[in-house]
């Protein structure tokens, strides 16, 4: 692949537990050029989310090292971890994870004012992305007061109001209907392609995985498979 | 200042505790402004029935001495002093007033009337005759009510003065005064002359009494004319109690009332920490946003500081109106208090109201740490996938 890469990943375990301890992730070594669209997939307790996590920084590894765009966030320090998060990573989580006390435009906004925006820019920015995400009405809306497509929605607007390098879901569309899921795909597929930004997605799902570029499968903390489709 | 977005719209969810909370502050914070009301207001009134009934300071002999000599000087010196508003030399002594069967034990004080009225309101409280008779007529005496009646003398009449090593005398009775003191029963005031002539010692004095603008002051000002080389004790000094009531009261009410302050703080802290619990989630899912610890705990800090500031400016609003419509009834407390103070207002004071919102408010803030802190010490994986 004559891509860039943007994240490298090099002997990376993960160990969990003081007592007895569960390899969560076994010296996984990974290189993910930029634009990729990907799927990881794995039994359950495979490691597939402990992975993910790392790839957000929303955790740390026991040994090895990651590095995001040339930066090795292992040994960055706390502040530079969240600007991070915020100005380079794109999170979508199972169930949709917004703010309950935010409808859907300032739920798409808050990373945005958490990057400095002004909020008028902030507001703008996020109806223009809710209308990329096929939301341009009901945005006002509460997360309670919308369905769960129509949240996953507001969420995939959300991780991609920063326009962030990577966006990572971790079983984005395993609490939607499979007619919402494909949508919500192809939604994801098409914001790669114009956007040119990295999508690592977690699934059970194998049919959802087939619609990726690249399969990774993990087995016990371990790499198994890396295919490309 | 996303901070101060989300720590609003985390109030404003939260409605009905918030208020809560902010009622609880507020109605510790009323109950405090009330008291303390009622504190300056008692303390006003008990400076009034005794502070202002007394010398602020008095001046006494050089220890080695029984008299002041050049009185007139000395008094001058002291009135130049910063703060003193009057200085009135005296001559005290006991004496025996008899008249027609009776007769009694009194204490004498030869006063100069005009520098009398500079430091005492004995004027104030004549109730028959003339205060300034005692300027104009010599062997002039002016009587406490009490006195008079045990006497059974009036305005008019004359009684006998005598003492061992006295000169015998007969004083015209000018005036009755009723002060509300004991003094009523024993004081009976003549001219400065005519008590130097009874105690035969002419041109001298054996106090100087002095007042003070502010009463608070008169300690340092008694030590100023300490230095002078004559005994000064300050009315703190010759009347601890009046300082000891006001202490024990204050403290007394302090402690009760601190400890309202603080449970109402720590109900707040622990709704937070409630508040921190319920809302794991999306403090993880914040996190996940990139909002970095720090502002992590300026949004909670917010929240505490926003109920610690509405709560405690309610609350003194609140309490100003409930002084000010009690401040118009004032409080009966019966005679049995201390100085004769049976009413007392409720007295606002701006100083108190900044000063209990302030405490309250860095009380609140202080404590809204803990549950901040909580906030920021979540582990993102853990907090986003709890339930
Ligand atoms: N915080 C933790 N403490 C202890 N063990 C953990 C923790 N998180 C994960 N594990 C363990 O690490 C292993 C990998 O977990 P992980 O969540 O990454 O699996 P997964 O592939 O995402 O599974 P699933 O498909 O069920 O989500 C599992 O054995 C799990 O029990
Ligand atoms: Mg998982």
């Amino acid at each position: 692949m004559s891509k860039e890469n943007i994240i490298q990943i090099t002997d990376l375990t993960k160990v969990y537990g003081d007592g007895v301890k569960i390899k969560a992730l076994d010296n996984v070594n990974l290189t993910i050029g930029r634009g990729e669209f990907m799927a990881i997939v794995g039994p359950s307790g495979s490691g597939k989310s402990t992975l993910l996590n790392m790839i957000g920084i929303l955790d740390t590894p026991t040994s090895g090292t990651i590095t995001l765009d040339r930066v090795d966030i292992t040994k960055a320090s706390e502040k530079e971890r969240s600007k991070m998060r915020n100005q380079k990573l794109g999170f979508i989580f199972q169930y949709h994870h917004l703010l309950p006390d935010f409808n859907a435009v300032e739920n798409v906004m808050m990373p945005l004012l958490i990057n400095g925006i002004k909020p008028s820019n902030a507001r703008a920015k996020a109806h223009t992305m809710l209308k990329e995400v096929g939301l341009g009405e009901r945005v006002n809306h509460r997360p309670k007061q919308l369905s769960g497509g129509e949240n996953q929605r507001v969420a995939i607007a959300r991780a991609l109001a920063n326009s962030p390098d990577i966006v990572i879901g971790d079983e984005l569309t395993g609490n939607l209907d499979s007619g919402t899921s494909e949508k919500i795909y192809e939604l994801l597929r098409k914001l790669n392609r114009e956007h040119d930004q990295t999508f690592i997605l977690v699934t059970h799902d194998e049919r959802m995985a087939e619609k990726t570029e690249r399969i990774i499968r993990l087995v016990d903390g371990k790499i198994t498979e890396d295919k490309s489709t | 200042m996303y901070e101060l977005f989300i720590a609003i719209r985390h109030l404003r969810s939260r409605r009905r505790q918030t208020i809560l909370s902010i009622l609880g502050i507020g109605l510790a914070v009323m109950i405090l402004m009330v008291s303390q009301a009622s504190m300056v207001g008692f303390t006003e009134e008990l400076y009034k029935k005794t502070v202002d009934n007394m010398p602020h300071v008095t001046v006494e002999p050089k220890s080695d001495e029984d008299y002041i000599y050049l009185y007139r000087g000395l008094a001058d010196d002291i009135r130049e002093i910063k703060g003193v508003t009057g200085a009135s030399p005296v001559l005290s002594g006991p004496a025996t007033f008899a008249y027609k069967d009776t007769s009694r034990n009194v204490l004498m004080r030869g006063v100069l009337v005009k520098e009398h009225n500079t430091v005492l309101h004995t004027e104030r409280d004549i109730i028959e005759g003339n205060f300034r008779d005692l300027e104009v007529t010599r062997r002039s005496v002016i009587l406490g009510d009490s006195l008079s009646e045990k006497l059974d003398v009036k305005v008019g009449d004359t009684v006998d003065a005598t003492f061992p090593e006295a000169k015998p005398t007969t004083l015209k009775v000018v005036g009755i005064y009723d002060s509300g003191t004991p003094h009523d029963k024993t004081l009976a005031y003549v001219p400065l002359s005519t008590a130097q002539h009874f105690f035969d010692n002419s041109n001298v004095v054996n106090s100087i009494l002095v007042r003070v603008e502010d009463p608070d002051c008169a300690q340092p000002i008694a030590d100023e004319i300490g230095a002078m080389g004559y005994q000064a004790s300050s009315w703190m000094e010759t009347n601890p109690e009046i300082l000891q009531t006001l202490m024990i009261e204050g403290l007394s009410n302090f402690i009760i009332l601190g400890m309202i302050i603080v449970i109402a703080s720590f109900s707040m802290v622990s709704t937070l920490f409630m508040v921190v619990m319920e809302k794991t989630k999306e403090i993880g899912m914040l996190m996940a946003m990139g909002v970095p610890s720090r502002s992590i705990l300026t949004i909670f800090l917010l929240e505490s500081g926003i109920m610690g500031l509405i709560g405690p400016v309610v609350g003194v609003l609140a309490g100003i109106l409930i002084s000010l419509y009690l401040g118009d009834i004032t409080m009966d407390i019966g005679e049995e208090a201390y100085g004769g103070v049976s009413t007392f207002p409720f007295v606002v004071r701006t100083k108190d109201a900044v000063m209990i919102v302030t405490f309250t408010f860095l009380l609140n803030l202080v404590a809204g740490i803990f549950p901040a802190r909580r906030a920021t010490r979540l582990d993102p994986v853990e907090a986003i996938s709890s339930e």
